[in-house]
């Protein structure tokens, strides 16, 4: 693999030299960052040098209880990301196995799927209050509505020939739903929660802004009032790695499951 | 049910398609019959498009009939199960499951026999298409002739009263094509399954056939009846596609479906100027 065939156009590239390129980019960002901030072409106010960023994060660690902010809003995370699937996997599934339920459902899901998120905060907090419930409610109508829309189109994709196919040999709707179509669909569903579950972070962190006691929103937006740069962009940071690295995990887990695709 | 009854009994089936706002209905099948004796290897020939595959997919279950019934074994079919094996065009091998695997899933809802059996089963099919050398290959690692042959022991494996193959060899090259008429022909003599096996080739269908129904351009009716057995005795080999009674057979049924192939693309012309006249 030369360097030179990386400019080749909707040329291939190895995965090594594809990492090789990744490290290169996060230095080269990290380094951009490092200049901007040190010749203060962004007063250091705003643009806090990056090991300042580390080392805000450390003292959050070690004094302010962060890793509690962190767990909090993980397990909001996640326990409405599962209840979510929970709900579309089988309802999607359903909607396009017959007819009737999705004619009646699609326009209804379609309609609140465009309700923007961040408006429907204040209504969950009138109806649930401040507590875990409001959270998790609007997580849950942040992706459930989106995620059964897609889990339905995954199942429709399944070719008719696999069903047929069941039919033939005996199996009864019910088996070939299971057996046969979501088997099928399966490795689209786990890329498509995997979607999911980066929307739960954006909306965790709106419903954990507007109102909540821990979290790790509520650190940046705390951080915020007292122009704690250093500690808004760390609690940033930490998004985004714990979002880097789920995502990670689960595309392994994904490539080693579905070994033969 | 009468005791007089063949294995299969197409009794004057007849299909339209309902039409929507844009089309109008398309009949599809016209009135056809015909018996088909236990063991016997039939083939639907006619021109792409002329309702051969739909009117083997009523004898399937998979489709309704408008008019007519179909009976098998002396009962009327009413709907898919597993009495009615089916292979099809498209590759329906699973691709989550190896080649031995998905050939134990033809045996997967049979009640009828135990899990030795099944076993014993996928065993005898995998052997039969000459695929134990890939028995867990993924069915993505193999080639598009060697998922045909997991598919036909699939369907084997579900121990079906009739088998019915919907252009199995169509998206095959020409070599992979012939080698699987071969095979198909052996399986054949091994399990003497009465056979529905639906193509546009007429080589292919007067090498495979014991009787060659041949449709007329849509809506299907039968214009002739082929006995090829009457004219082509002995065992089918590849010597026989030399053979002189072969090539005037063949030359015969070639000149019927030119005839038919002319007369859809007739319809298909008239259909698109249709719409244009409606415009006016």
């Amino acid at each position: 693999m030369k360097f030179r065939d990386l400019f080749i156009y909707r040329g291939t590239s190895t995965s090594r030299s594809d990492a090789v390129l990744a490290v290169w980019a996060f230095v080269g960002f990290i380094g951009l960052w490092y200049a901007i901030s040190q010749v203060e072409i962004v007063p250091q106010r705003f643009l806090p040098l990056p090991w300042r960023v580390v080392e805000a994060l450390y003292v959050m660690l070690a004094e302010q209880n962060f890793i509690e902010d962190i767990w909090i809003s993980v397990a909001r995370v996640w326990s409405a990301f599962l209840m979510s699937a929970a709900m579309a996997i089988p309802i999607g599934i359903w909607m396009s196995s017959y007819r009737i339920v999705g004619a009646l459902t699609e326009p209804i899901v379609d309609f609140i799927r465009y309700l923007p998120v961040p408006a429907l905060v204040p209504l969950l907090i009138i109806w649930f209050g401040i507590g875990e419930t409001s959270k998790i409610a609007v997580l849950w109508m942040g992706t459930f509505f989106q995620l059964v829309l897609l889990i339905a189109d995954d199942a429709k994709r399944v070719q008719r020939e696999f069903v047929e196919t069941g039919f033939t040999l005996g199996a009864t709707p019910r088996q070939i739903t299971w057996h046969i179509v979501f088997r099928s669909m399966l490795p689209s569903v786990i890329d498509n929660l995997r979607i999911t579950l980066g929307w739960c972070w954006t909306y965790i962190i709106i419903a954990e802004i507007v109102a909540a006691n821990a979290g790790i929103g509520h650190a940046i937006w705390s951080a915020r009032r007292f122009v704690k740069t250093p500690e808004v962009m760390a609690g940033i940071l930490t998004v985004g790695v714990i979002g880097l690295l789920t995502d990670q995990a689960i595309r392994f887990a994904h490539r080693r499951y579905f070994r033969y695709l | 049910m009468a005791q007089d009854m063949p294995f299969l009994r197409v009794d004057g089936v007849s299909k339209t398609f309902e039409g929507d706002t844009h089309h109008g209905d398309i009949h599809v099948i016209d009135n056809v019959s015909m018996d088909v004796e236990a063991g016997e290897f039939v083939v639907y020939l006619g021109p792409s498009g002329c309702g051969k595959t739909t009117l083997m997919r009523i004898v399937g279950g998979l489709e309704t009939a408008t008019g007519g019934d179909i009976y098998i074994a002396g009962d009327k079919v009413t709907g898919p199960d597993r009495r009615k094996g089916m292979v099809f065009q498209a590759y329906t091998s699973f691709p989550w499951l190896t080649v031995i695997e998905n050939i134990r899933f033809g045996t997967r809802y049979r009640d009828d026999i135990g899990e030795v059996e099944k076993q014993e089963i996928t065993r005898h099919y995998l052997d039969l298409v000459g695929l134990a050398d890939f028995a867990n290959y993924y069915v993505n690692r193999i080639s598009g002739g060697m998922r045909q042959r997991v598919a036909i022991a699939r369907t084997l494996a579900a121990a079906p009263d009739i088998l019915l193959m919907d252009e199995p060899f169509g998206a095959l090259d020409a070599q992979t094509r012939e080698f699987l008429q071969d095979q198909l022909l052996e399986i054949n003599r091994e399990e003497r399954k009465t056979t529905v096996f639906v193509t546009h080739d007429v080589d292919e269908a007067v090498y495979l056939a014991d009787r060659i129904f041949m449709f007329s351009a849509r809506p299907a009716t039968i214009i002739e009846e082929i006995r090829v057995g009457e004219h082509i005795t002995g065992e089918r080999t590849m010597e026989t596609k030399e053979s002189e009674a072969f090539f005037h057979l063949r030359n015969h049924v070639r000149d019927l479906m030119r005839d038919q192939a002319r007369r859809t693309d007739e319809i298909a012309e008239r259909e698109l100027m249709m719409p244009a006249a409606d415009a006016e």
